[in-house]
């Protein structure tokens, strides 16, 4: 498979390679040179008359990674992360696995429904979580009508508002990539498996499981980088209580206006989630080997 | 006669409001080599699925032995299935796919590893246990498929078209070996193909079935000499159909009536039929003989060639008799048949020929 892949690039050639130009232009324009940007803002010093001179130093990074403050940022921001694409993975692959699997006529509106949250704007849908999980929201509402609780609970601005918003929002990016490596297996390698005396849980865990690995990795890699760098939802859901990386730089680039230390905590932050898809390419070529 | 050990007994499968196959009654016998023929469509593949355990049918029983193994999951009947596709695990090494099915079974390790070796060795594919299959050819990977199949020491082999996949000269190759194979280890087996040659040359019985049901069962002679019906008379090789009426029946041998003139004297054995009853003379290319000159007796027919095709080893003709019939004929390529062309005239002698039932139901 890996070897016919191979060719048909190949077969593309030097014209193949032309259409590619646009894109390759856009990148320059929007990803490599904003990066190369903060890259070196980032060592620059800090002034609050000029907002920065081109002095190098390293005081920037020695501040995020020193003080207390920013260093639980980065933990948060890495542990909602992974919590969030977990939770991805625990609700979407079931999904996935029925939309893949299922002959239902069902099959279609599931599709839709799958997308449809990524028609309204994140804004939208996390207002719409406010609205739940808010202290006079709907469900405070119904469980103090029930008894259930004498005051409000606190769940909006919490670690748990933003991570219930993040997985409802992020689900989408998590299930096309596992439907599209689970719809695309040979139904007969669990056939086979099955005459040659392997249970359900047994085929699932040696033929399905394994051969839908370039999908969780897949969605794995989107969920976390989408997670690490979102700014609205953590802010509207989790506001000043539950920090994150990318709010942080959002303040310190647009009302503190410390562009040097922005840059230093954008830089953290691509860092973080290079090494991500760093993982996943290399888990994806010695797969190919 | 050897014992039946596989019986399916008037299995129905529907999906959804059409109907896929059924009812189909099979038996396979101990040892035996058994050919499901048929084509596209006809419900082989579902077939050989009801035997695995793939599909549970909607009626009928399928019986193993002396058990009824209608309702048991596929993981514990014991059949090992060749697919089509040969359907190996990309993502495991030959030796992880050959050993599969004894580590389902808690086989030790130090045993797996002689199995798999020794079922390697049998398949003629020594040596590649640390390859996986996208690594292989084609050939190779239908014979990981097979000793796959095999290790599990199924009571019954399944073959669904394993060797449609392979080039001509492979699958003739792989046919051979298959068949070696099989009767070395004296393993029941069904094979699935539409090829009707490869079911010819590797079966000891062929059952042939057409839109979910069971058109004719028998031997490759039997149903080359004495096809059932129409359908079996032109899915099997190449054959003449000439429409008649029964004029008179005398035990298996039938007089027949045919709207070109000619009155026939044809086999018809265990059919019963009685005069007046619609049939078809049947006639295959090769039993009919081209002389120049009108001969002695037999039913003989002065005719003229329209076409000669020629393909080395044979030459198939088309004669035109002069009640404008059409008939194939087939001729081995020696000098006084080469020498025919198109124009000439001959005498077309039916050396015999068979009556089955025309019920208007035969269309293929």
């Amino acid at each position: 498979m890996a070897t016919e892949r191979r060719e048909v690039v190949e077969a593309g050639g030097r014209s193949g390679r032309l259409w590619l130009a646009p894109i390759a232009l856009l990148y320059l324009i929007a990803l490599i040179a904003p990066i190369s940007f903060f890259l070196v803002m980032s060592v620059f010093r800090y002034s609050a008359l000029e907002l920065w001179v081109p002095t190098v130093t390293g005081e920037n990074f020695a501040r995020l990674l020193g003080d207390a403050y920013h260093r639980a940022i980065i933990v948060r921001t890495l542990k909602i992360a992974l919590l969030t694409t977990i939770g991805c993975l625990a609700l979407g692959y079931p999904l996935a696995w029925y939309l893949a699997r299922t002959a239902s006529a069902w099959r279609g509106l599931l599709m839709f429904l799958v997308i449809a949250p990524l028609m309204t704007g994140v804004i939208v849908r996390t207002y719409g979580w406010i609205v739940l999980l808010g202290s006079e929201g709907t469900i405070n509402t119904i469980l103090r009508g029930l008894g259930l609780v004498d005051r409000p609970l606190k769940i909006l601005h919490t670690e748990l508002a933003v991570l219930i918003a993040l997985v409802h929002i992020l689900l989408p990016y998590m299930v096309f990539p596992l439907f599209a490596a689970l719809a695309g297996q040979d139904p007969d390698l669990e056939r086979a498996a099955h005459t040659l005396g392997a249970g359900r849980a047994r085929t699932f865990l040696e033929v399905t499981l394994p051969l839908s690995r370039p999908g969780i990795l897949m969605g794995s890699a989107l969920v976390f980088t989408l997670t690490a760098g979102a700014v609205v939802t953590p802010a509207l859901m989790g506001g000043k209580d539950v920090r994150m990386l990318g709010q942080t730089i959002y303040e310190l680039t647009m009302s503190t206006l410390n562009w040097p230390l922005a840059s230093a905590v954008a830089f953290v932050l691509v860092l973080c989630q290079f090494a991500i898809l760093l993982v996943y390419f290399r888990s994806g070529r010695r797969r190919a080997a | 006669m050897a014992k039946t050990i596989l019986e399916l007994q008037g299995v129905v499968k529907r999906y959804g409001a059409t109907l896929g196959v059924g009812p189909v009654d099979v038996d396979v016998r101990e040892g035996e080599f058994l050919t499901l023929l048929g084509p596209s469509g006809c419900g082989k593949t579902t077939t050989l699925h009801v035997v695995a355990g793939l599909l549970f049918p909607d009626q009928g029983r399928v019986v193993l032995g002396a058990r009824d193994i209608t309702r048991l999951d596929p993981q514990n009947r014991d059949m090992g299935l060749v697919f089509q596709n040969y359907a190996l695990f990309p993502h495991k090494t030959v030796f992880d796919n050959v050993a599969f099915g004894l580590r389902m079974r808690r086989t030790p390790r130090a045993e797996i590893a002689g199995r798999v070796r020794r079922v390697l060795d049998m398949v003629g594919l020594p040596g590649v246990e640390a390859r996986l299959p996208g690594q292989l050819s084609g050939g190779q990977r239908q014979r990981v498929a097979l000793a796959r199949a095999l290790v599990i020491e199924p009571t019954v082999l399944l073959l669904d078209e394993p060797l449609s996949n392979l080039d001509a000269v492979l699958r003739k190759r792989m046919r051979l070996d298959l068949r070696e194979l099989q009767q070395h280890l004296g393993i029941a087996t069904i094979f699935v193909t539409h090829d009707q040659d490869e079911a010819f040359e590797i079966s000891d019985r062929v059952v042939l079935l057409n839109r979910g049901r069971v058109e004719q069962v028998g031997t490759p002679e039997e149903l080359y000499d004495d096809p059932a019906t129409r359908f079996a008379a032109e899915f099997i090789g190449e054959t003449n159909l000439i429409e008649g009426v029964v004029a008179a029946a005398a035990g298996a041998i039938v007089t027949v009536d045919t709207s070109v003139g000619a009155r026939y004297e044809a086999f018809a054995p265990g059919r019963s039929l009685r005069g007046g009853d619609p049939v078809y003379v049947m006639i295959r290319p090769e039993r009919i003989d081209l002389v120049p000159e009108r001969p002695a007796g037999g039913v003989a027919m002065p005719a003229t060639v329209s076409k000669r095709v020629f393909a080395g080893d044979v030459i198939t003709f088309e004669l035109r008799t002069e009640h404008g019939l059409l008939l194939r004929c087939s001729k081995p390529s020696v000098a006084e048949y080469r020498a025919l062309a198109p124009g000439a005239p001959v005498w077309a002698v039916v050396r015999d020929c068979r009556a089955l039932p025309r019920d208007g139901d035969g269309e293929a």
